[in-house]
């Protein structure tokens, strides 16, 4: 591949123009003292990954190898009674109800419900911006209340009812109001706080059909959006409440 | 920076005396949550690693606000959301409903309690990130040092360390002469909110009476201030998720004009919700006013001793005192 | 000039995943037998690895593989090292361990032993200038990419003693320049503003931290990455691999906000395509921490500076002088301060002026673009000594404003060889805001309200240029009639990848229905388009997606000739067809790319114009026989600077017991000659507006100075502003009449400067309601707010930097 060329000609018409940097020349290299990586042949043919090894190993492999050393010894049990918590520490086996299905998944004892979702579950849709319960991009409903599925232990979320991003449309397909709205208000700039948007919106709804525009900027204050998107998504909430 | 959690046993019990038996196997290596909301950036910063977790939301008994006749009694894990919504304490404590609304964000009230809002650990950002301060068993204070960065730092009551209650609702339980439950081995005992909160000169290593062992089990605020003036407001650099530069909670009974009883007390400037007790008193047996604001103003901080970056209080304490007084016209 | 597409609002074709959670950002893909990886961050600011031991990591549960510094080649600059083992500044990765989950890679990181040798460090620019100050890097404190050299720079003690007090010093600069006289336009100024000033650093903190991920397969490596520019990430990460951009899979198909920050590639993008390469092409997910966001995440640079600015009785500008000493963080940097002297020379059109800087190493994170790198800053300076000059005049403020500010389309020129702006309608902005604002009525009502608060009105302008040229464009016709536009640009959510890309469908005629976009990855033959950053998309991409447009317009041409005889330029094009233009026989579009893969050649992409870029060709090939292609290189006319314009107006409530500041009304206008996307630019325009309140109210940098600890690393205390520190409602407009000669259509990009205009507008309104009250710093924080109500000195020095 040729990098040589000098695109920077062509629009060096006046120094007073800001060159764009250029990608590929950026920087100086050092080489590695030991074997250098970016240097090493191309791979060999055969690589990690052997034949036999399916998704579902692949799925089992993770879970188990999520045990936590000091919590071994709850794996897999069968007792499930809340007495059997207290004394000897919550079951690894929870029954979840996320988006109106109850899953059965193997929860460590330190695992966050925002890791359970998207990595166990596969629901990448709930957002890790911060981890810390700071920005709302991991938003989720637990019995209809908004919560940082970051910053909750997934077993605290034993016998309730979960929706995230991925339940708030129809089955079929058809976008919830929210959803809608923020489409047509051009809600979302880059997006990656807009599940947490749509779930604490949806939230707000579910328990005030009808906010006001403050009612609505005071709900969904917990999400953060740095493109600053949050007058579009204002607007989309009214919209969606019929108050637009 | 790591922010995945140690690995830790989870224990869920349903009793409080089941909890207590967790407390007392596991000792010091026990460590209640709540809502989880303090304790779990602690776990994933890895500077606290309890290995016993004793998660106790589901001791339903610790729930709810009731009308028990002399005191209204909050459940230590009534979310702030619970409080905020709580017609009762509208009703009669609306200082408390204010001060609750104005912690942290939706989310966080929706899960976070009343408990452990004002058992929450300070916010200081040296102690947070692992430095081996006093308060985290070291010999140091590296937020006091003549170059350190401590504006949301103490005003008043450094003892060694300079950290300050980063609570909203507990300047307003002191201020409403609030008495906190706390069940230890079966037993239960009454503290005071005042007493309740300690500073560094009592203990360096916890902010408030409770000790590994302890389960705050309930608040009771008395039927005292029902009804009474009260006032609350919180200055922080954001409305939403932040934490109070100052907020000062007045309770306040004026008849004819003049103020016959009040209780004031201010967050963010010591270690401890501080009362305002140079305030208290000037204002009992006189009348609201221009002079009165001007007074509370004047005495408010008095005593402070300012740091590198934190002077702003000063003046900032005078002028919340200032617009509580103001508000009683 | 009348458009079916341009200028019309749309639903963005990636609108409808993003509302649902199917957006796919880099931390969101999954294979099978993924590892996890985490590093170990430098604990010192400045420091020398005297040893690694990973024994006892290697043995942990879990643990598959340790990346060492010395495993890797590096790039030079210390700072943008991808694994170090000399760390310039506290956070930055020295090594990183992959497990098969992440807690057990975390709990391999914490049985890492280094030991390090603390070297001297430096947070504050002006300490390292300091005769035996300290130096952030071993081979000296001075260095920046654009013209700097790596050097050692120190002021002499007679420097720091001229300035006197709590007053700039400057020493020798690195970089400057002058133009006209400035010594006469003092001598004939009526009023003379002159000013030290100190603007702070502060983070990027996109939504999404830059998470990554990696695989190899048959020697190719695919990467999951976060960045704004999908196809100008390429080469530079290939290159931080250490492969041919050819054995580069790339995919990044969203980016959750980059605002400068993500540009293109960076070295943390590069290390799960190292581990995984180590661990035989294993695939490895690097999720990044918010705290190491924070570190690695870039961040805008501070400023340490002085301006002085002559004006004539009518308040025009006579002479600017000005110095800038840049606190560039731990690498090369960018050239924030240089964009002081161009932004204020297209703002204030002065008559002479002298621009000189020097960009300081710190041991700070890497500083990088962000939002109006420097011009922003600028502004933010500028506006309220505007203000202040006004009132020595006794002028309106605004009236001071147009009489400098460029308008009327051509004659404004930029920089030290006074070179022309393609369009400026900056003045026309300010007239047409105001008239909307209702400016006029409201400054009456300033003052001392009932509710004992100061309600004051702030007007705000920035500039930053936007556009280039000479970039390729690459479009192709299926054999089912649809119209697919290839674009490198990258999407980073502005929806401008799409509204630039309908130029292209502008102009064959298309029916919006039948266009698909092809982005987002390598495999989508993506052409190489210069990033999305710099304002420059609306400019820069218009012009070679009408370049691309054009080239198939010729080819359906040239088909229907061939297929119906004639010459080209007897055919025409209308609702996708190639048509005679007498007679009316007709193709359809379909037809005819059936008709070029037949043809071969220059028609189905086996031709390909000599002049493209090497990537573009690349792309070409991967498409090549699949329908009509037309690949073509930018090579409209285009002389001078692209300007992007924005001016803004505030009003706010400020609380003088508080120090509270409440923006009640926010009205915003930009000029970007012919707007493409109306909705798109409201949005950018507010947008842009929330963050420039952030920045010129809360967001900074602390770093405790005997430590060299960063004290804000979160986002509570980072704090970008939320629903509740934003109005509900914020105005927007774009300038009537505005149009670009210099682009196709008619428009240019404004990304950058409506965050500068909000926030110089904010700063100007907080110093009018402290009766002109200069704080010369940014942000204006509560504190100092309620410090300069009490008349009590500020907690900080008048120059100090990285400080509460």
């Amino acid at each position: 591949m040729d990098m040589s060329e000098n695109w920077k000609e062509d629009v060096a018409e006046s120094e007073e123009f800001d060159f764009p940097p250029d990608p590929a020349d950026d920087f100086e290299w050092v080489p590695a003292t030991k074997e250098v990586a970016g240097n090493m042949p191309d791979l060999p043919l055969e690589t990690w990954q052997s034949p036999s090894t399916s998704r579902r190993e692949f799925l089992r492999g993770v879970v188990c190898s999520g045990v936590a050393v000091s919590a071994a010894s709850y794996l897999w049990a069968g007792n499930s009674s809340e007495a059997r918590a207290a004394v000897r520490g919550v079951e690894r086996l929870v029954t979840l109800n996320i988006n109106g299905k109850n899953r059965r998944v193997d929860v460590a004892p330190n695992e966050t419900l925002a890791h359970t979702l998207r990595y166990k579950l596969g629901l990448t849709g709930t957002k890790i911006g911060c981890n810390r319960a700071e920005c709302g991009a991991c938003t989720v409903l637990a019995d209809n209340t908004t919560i940082y599925s970051c910053s909750t232990l997934t077993h605290q979320s034993r016998g309730k009812k979960i929706t995230s991003v991925e339940g708030v449309a129809a089955p079929d397909g058809t976008l919830h109001p929210i959803q809608q709205a923020f489409i047509d208000e051009l809600g979302p700039q880059c997006g990656f706080c807009t599940p947490g948007q749509v779930v604490a919106a949806v939230g707000l709804l579910k328990k005030n059909p009808k906010p006001t525009e403050d009612e609505a900027r005071r709900a969904l204050s917990g999400n953060l959006c740095r493109c600053g998107a949050y007058d579009h998504y204002l607007k989309g909430v009214m919209r969606a409440s019929g108050r637009a | 920076m790591t922010d995945v959690m140690h690995s830790f046993d989870l224990f869920a019990p349903a009793s409080i005396e089941e909890a207590a038996k967790l407390l007392d196997k596991h000792g010091k290596e026990a460590w209640i949550v709540a809502g989880g909301k303090d304790s779990f950036d602690w776990f994933k910063d890895r500077v606290k690693r309890p290995s016993a977790v004793i998660d106790i939301t589901g001791l339903k008994q610790l729930h709810g606000v009731s009308d028990k006749g002399n005191y209204i009694s909050i459940g230590a894990l009534s979310t702030l959301s619970e409080i905020e919504d709580s017609s009762l304490l509208k009703k009669n404590f609306p200082l408390l409903v204010e001060a609750a609304g104005r912690v942290a964000s939706p989310q966080i009230r929706n899960s976070g309690t009343l408990g452990g809002n004002v058992a929450q650990d300070t916010r200081c950002s040296y102690y947070r990130d692992g430095f081996p301060c006093y308060r985290a068993g070291g010999n140091t204070c590296y937020a006091n040092t003549p170059t350190a960065m401590n504006r949301e730092h103490a005003l008043f009551e450094a003892s060694r360390c300079v950290a300050v209650t980063p609570s909203d609702t507990g300047p307003a339980l002191v201020a409403l002469e609030a008495d906190m439950v706390i069940a230890r081995d079966g037993k239960t005992r009454t503290v005071s909110a005042e007493k309740f909160f300690i500073g560094p000169a009592t203990d360096i290593t916890r902010m408030t009476v409770l000790e590994k062992g302890d389960i705050l089990t309930e608040v009771r605020v008395p039927k005292k201030w029902a009804g009474a003036k009260q006032y609350f407001e919180k200055v922080a650099d954001r409305e939403t998720w932040d934490f109070a530069l100052v907020n000062v909670a007045m309770v306040a009974k004026v008849s004819g004009g003049k103020v016959s009883d009040v209780r004031m007390a201010c967050g963010g400037v010591q270690c401890t919700p501080r009362r305002l007790s140079n305030v208290e008193s000037l204002m009992k047996g006189e009348k609201v006013g221009a002079e009165m604001e001007t007074l509370a103003k004047r005495v408010a901080a008095r005593g402070a001793k300012a740091l590198n970056y934190n002077h702003f209080k000063i003046p900032l304490m005078g002028n919340l005192a200032a617009r509580a007084v103001r508000s009683l016209a | 000039m009348d458009f079916k597409l341009v200028g019309k609002n749309f639903t963005p074709p990636d609108i409808h995943a993003k509302v649902t959670g199917k957006a796919k950002y880099a931390e969101d893909f999954r294979a099978d037998g993924m590892v996890f990886i985490k590093t170990y961050p430098s604990p010192m600011p400045h420091a020398e690895v005297k040893s690694i031991d990973v024994s006892k990591a290697k043995k942990m549960p879990g643990v598959v593989g340790v990346l060492l510094p010395s495993e890797v080649k590096q790039p030079k600059d210390a700072g943008h090292a991808i694994l170090t083992s000399y760390p310039v500044f506290v956070g930055q990765p020295i090594l990183a361990i992959a497990a098969m989950t992440e807690q057990q890679a975390e709990d391999a990181i914490e049985a890492v032993k280094v030991d390090l040798k603390p070297l001297p460090f430096c947070i504050d620019p002006l300490d390292s200038l300091k005769p035996g100050g300290p130096n952030a890097n071993k081979g000296g404190n001075v260095a920046n990419r654009r013209k700097i050299k790596l050097q050692e720079i120190k002021w002499s003690g007679k420097d720091f003693a001229l300035a006197g007090n709590d007053q700039m010093p400057m020493g020798k600069e690195a970089f400057g320049w002058s133009f006209g006289d400035i010594d006469a336009g003092f001598k004939n100024a009526k009023v003379v503003v002159e000013k030290s000033f100190v603007s702070a650093a502060n983070a990027h903190h996109a939504l999404e931290p830059r998470s990554a991920a990696a695989y190899w397969s048959n020697g190719k490596c695919t990467v999951w990455g976060s960045t704004q520019s999908s196809s100008f990430a390429v080469p530079s990460l290939a290159k931080y691999i250490g492969i041919s951009p050819a054995k580069l899979n790339f995919v990044s198909e969203y980016c959750g906000g980059g605002f400068g920050g993500k540009a293109y590639s960076y070295p943390l993008m590069a290390l799960p395509a190292l581990m995984s390469k180590k661990l035989n092409g294993r695939p490895v997910m690097m999720r990044v921490s918010r705290a190491d966001e924070f570190f690695n995440g870039s961040a805008r640079a501070g400023f340490q500076g002085w301006v002085k600015m002559g004006f004539d009785a009518k308040g025009r500008v006579l002479a600017l002088d000005s110095y800038v000493v840049q606190d560039n963080g731990s690498t090369t940097g960018f050239w924030d301060f240089q964009n002081f002297g161009m932004a204020s020379s297209v703002i204030l059109q002065p008559k002479a002026m002298r621009f000189r800087g020097v960009p300081v190493l710190t041991n700070t994170p890497p500083k990088g673009a962000q939002r109006g790198p420097g011009e922003n800053q600028t502004a933010n300076i500028l506006e309220p000594l505007l203000d202040d000059a006004a009132r020595q005049l006794k002028m309106d403020r605004l009236a001071l404003r147009l009489v400098n500010t460029p308008g009327g389309g051509q004659g404004g020129k930029i920089g030290p060889k006074q070179a022309p702006l393609t369009s400026a309608y900056l003045k026309e902005g300010l007239e047409q805001a105001a008239e909307k604002f209702g400016y006029a009525d409201r400054v009456k009502k300033t003052g001392k309200q009932a509710n004992g608060k100061i309600r004051s009105i702030g007007i705000g302008q920035a500039y930053h240029a936007a556009g280039y040229n000479g970039w390729d464009g690459m479009v192709r016709i299926t054999p089912d009639g649809k119209l697919h536009v290839h674009t490198g640009v990258g999407n980073l959510g502005t929806y401008s990848y799409a509204s630039t890309s309908r130029v292209a469908a502008e102009v064959l005629g298309y029916d919006w229905n039948n266009v698909i976009i092809e982005r987002g990855g390598t495999l989508k033959a993506m052409p190489f388009n210069i990033g999305q950053f710099g304002s420059n998309t609306s400019f820069t991409m218009t012009r070679t997606n009408y370049a691309a447009g054009m080239a198939a317009k010729q080819k359906l041409l040239e088909i229907g000739a061939n297929m119906m005889g004639g010459k080209a330029d007897d055919y025409k094009l209308d609702n996708e067809k190639v048509i005679a233009k007498k007679g009316g026989k007709s193709i359809t579009f379909a037809q005819a790319a059936k008709k070029a893969i037949e043809l071969g050649g220059k028609y189905d992409g086996h031709e390909l114009d000599k002049d493209l870029k090497g990537l573009t060709k690349l792309a070409a090939k991967q498409i090549v026989g699949t329908g009509l292609i037309a690949a073509a290189k930018d090579k409209i006319p285009k002389k001078g600077v692209v300007p992007a314009l924005a001016a803004a107006f505030i009003e706010i409530e400020l609380d003088p017991e508080t120090g509270k500041v409440e923006v009640l009304d926010y009205m915003g206008i930009a000029d970007v000659g012919q707007v493409l996307h109306p909705q798109g630019l409201d949005a950018q325009i507010r947008g842009a507006a929330v963050m420039g309140f952030g920045l010129a109210a809360t967001e900074r940098y602390v770093y405790d100075p005997a430590y060299g600890k960063p004290n804000n690393k979160s986002l509570y205390q980072s704090k970008p502003p939320t629903y509740l520190d934003v109005p509900a409602k914020l105005g927007s407009l774009a300038v009537t009449g505005a149009t670009d000669p210099q682009n196709p259509v008619g428009a240019k990009g404004v990304g950058e400067p409506i965050q500068g205009a909000a926030s110089s507008a904010y700063l100007s309104a907080v110093s009018d309601a402290l009766g002109g009250h200069l704080f010369n710093r940014v942000p204006v924080v509560a504190d100092m707010i309620v410090n300069a109500m009490s008349k009590q000195p500020q907690s900080h020095k008048p120059l100090q930097t990285n400080c509460q």
